[in-house]
């Protein structure tokens, strides 16, 4: 007899199914109970650049980014020995492929109507060096992201949004950053408050900014083989006096201590050659200026 | 015919090698290459909706249970931090959080329960300190949408609407209402440019448009009449379209235009030819 049949045997005589415990209510501070469902608040409302985005941009991006291709591209070739998946000896080792990763010279994927370039998160990131000296210097960006993004952890009920965070130090640099140090605040924004925040810095901000003539473009002898330029997102920075410009910020400039500037990144799908161009048309199509040098 | 009474009867009357020379019948006539077809590009001039798209009935509904769930659980807001205590500002934003929570819940409940944080003042006495800013936004419907005025480019600022022109045909004087098509007639001429040309020259110079790149969009194909046996056949027209954009301006039609409307796609349904549709159709948004 096996030991599962003996457990099998044993256990015969009773359920397999755990005995469901019910969990008391919690109740509020008037004593009403507080029902344990997961709540999740979704869209308030229309948003307006979305709209804008899946009635004209998605259109524009696919006409303008189609790249015809007569038939299925041919499978890579395979010029070095693999190792035998088969076997299960070396079945799990890696088989790198001839020339290194080939990071910046990997084709986009052909263009459908499915992988139209399109904004996947915008993420806010400021980085405060006298966090350095005193943590408490950091209250002060933080403060501002919240008021710019409106996230907060897990708020609304969704798992995903992380809110503000605090960036620490990863390396240790010599006499001035040290593994796990905070030095500075980031926030992802998503769906509707994503568009929002694009909608705000092309109206509001970008055309009061004094002596600022657009995201200035690398000069045309840069090559577009690098991480950075297949990665499929384009980043900019904004001077602190850019932050007064915000109207969430406008209302009580006087309550922050000092005004910060920040780093944007625009986050997209685009992978491959060409990925960063194809973010800078999708970027124009929400009216976010480019300029040569 | 001719050659296959010269054809040997027998293999055995000439050498082998010499048997190819006589193969000299042609046993299959190719059939006539058609010639190569007329090419012709059309724009499709497309002005992008201006207003935001009114919420349907259940999108509204939608909405506004998710916007009374994220008033019920969003975080206490810091009054302290935004707002002077005592301050004007701070009691105009109670009172209207006031309205706002009313309207949400219904009398009694959040910022509008007798506990919350109240106005110091009352409404009346707002008004005479700041003049009551006029707020009301502009109508949805332009003055276009009443008269029925289908040149306007104001008209219909939710839907996507296209340029159809009334054009005179190439044969005949007969006018048919189709998107504004040229043909590619200089040597060399690519075919973006062929549209850009085609569109200043049938509807003016006093648009500001913008053709999106430089890749046809869809292609529509007009087979000919069938030709007599034995004849060329006639070419058939391939009509290349390019999507475009109105940023400013308007049309100003040339002579071989007789009418031009801004039209959704419905409209368009109408007005043109059931095969013409059958092209068009599927390169024209729903919306």
């Amino acid at each position: 007899m096996s030991a599962g049949a003996v457990r099998a045997a044993v256990t015969a005589g009773r359920s397999l199914r755990p005995i469901r415990k019910i969990r008391k209510l919690v109740h509020d501070e008037r004593g009403l109970p507080i029902p344990h469902v997961g709540i999740v608040v979704r869209d308030t409302h229309l948003s307006r650049l979305g709209e804008h985005y899946h009635n004209t941009l998605a259109d524009d991006l696919l006409y303008m980014t189609y790249k015809h291709e007569s038939g299925p591209r041919p499978p890579p070739r395979n010029i070095r020995l693999m190792y035998d998946p088969e076997d299960p000896y070396v079945k799990l080792r890696s088989n790198p492929p001839v020339g290194g990763s080939q990071l910046g010279r990997k084709l986009a994927p052909p263009t459908t109507a499915e992988n139209v370039v399109h904004l996947e998160r915008i993420q806010l990131h400021t980085m405060a060096k006298d966090a350095l000296v005193s943590r408490q210097n950091l209250l002060g960006p933080l403060m501002a992201l919240r008021a710019l993004s409106g996230e907060t952890e897990q708020g609304g009920g969704r798992r995903g949004s992380t809110g503000v965070q605090v960036v620490r130090g990863v390396k240790s640099v010599g006499g001035w950053v040290r593994p796990g140090l905070p030095l500075g605040a980031k926030v992802d924004l998503r769906g509707t408050k994503m568009y929002e925040f694009l909608g705000t810095l092309t109206e509001f901000v970008l055309p009061r900014l004094r002596e600022f003539p657009g995201l200035l473009l690398p000069p045309a002898s840069a090559s577009l083989q690098t991480p950075a330029g297949v990665a499929g997102v384009v980043s900019f920075g904004l001077p602190p006096e850019a932050m007064g410009l915000f109207p969430q910020i406008e209302v009580n400039l006087d309550a922050y201590p000092k005004t910060y500037g920040m780093h944007i990144h625009f986050i997209t799908n685009a992978k491959g050659a060409g990925a960063q161009e194809r973010v800078r048309q999708l970027l124009s199509g929400f009216q976010i200026p480019f300029a040569r040098r | 015919m001719s050659t296959s009474l010269l054809r040997p009867t027998s293999p055995f009357l000439f050498p082998p090698s010499l048997c190819r020379g006589f193969a000299t019948e042609v046993t299959h006539r190719h059939p006539k290459k058609p010639p190569r077809p007329n090419l012709h590009t059309a724009v499709i001039l497309n002005r992008s909706p201006i207003l935001t798209r009114t919420p349907t009935p259940f999108e509204r509904a939608y909405y506004a249970y998710q916007t009374r769930i994220q008033r019920a659980l969003h975080n206490p807001f810091p009054y302290e931090f935004y707002f002077k205590p005592g301050s004007l500002l701070e009691s105009k934003f109670n009172l209207e959080e006031r309205k706002r929570d009313r309207k949400a819940f219904g009398p009694g409940f959040g910022a509008d329960h007798p506990l919350a944080p109240g106005a110091g003042v009352s409404a009346q006495d707002l008004k005479k300190f700041g003049r009551d800013e006029d707020e009301t936004p502009a109508p949805r419907v332009h003055a276009s949408d009443d008269s029925g005025d289908l040149k306007s480019l104001d008209r219909k600022g939710q839907r996507n609407l296209y340029l159809l022109v009334k054009q005179k045909t190439t044969d005949a004087a007969a006018t048919v209402w189709r998107f504004p098509e040229s043909e590619v007639t200089t040597d060399g001429e690519l075919l973006h440019e062929s549209a850009a040309r085609d569109l200043r020259g049938l509807c003016g110079e006093a648009m500001d448009t913008w053709i999106v790149g430089r890749k046809p969009i869809g292609l529509y194909e007009i087979q000919p009449p069938t030709a007599l046996p034995d004849s060329v056949p006639f070419p058939k027209t391939c009509v290349f379209f390019f999507k475009g954009h109105i940023m400013a301006g308007q049309v100003k039609p040339s002579e071989s235009v007789a009418d031009f409307a801004w039209l959704t796609k419905k409209e368009i349904e109408k007005r043109v030819d059931e095969q013409y549709w059958g092209g068009v159709k599927d390169m024209l948004s729903d919306f």
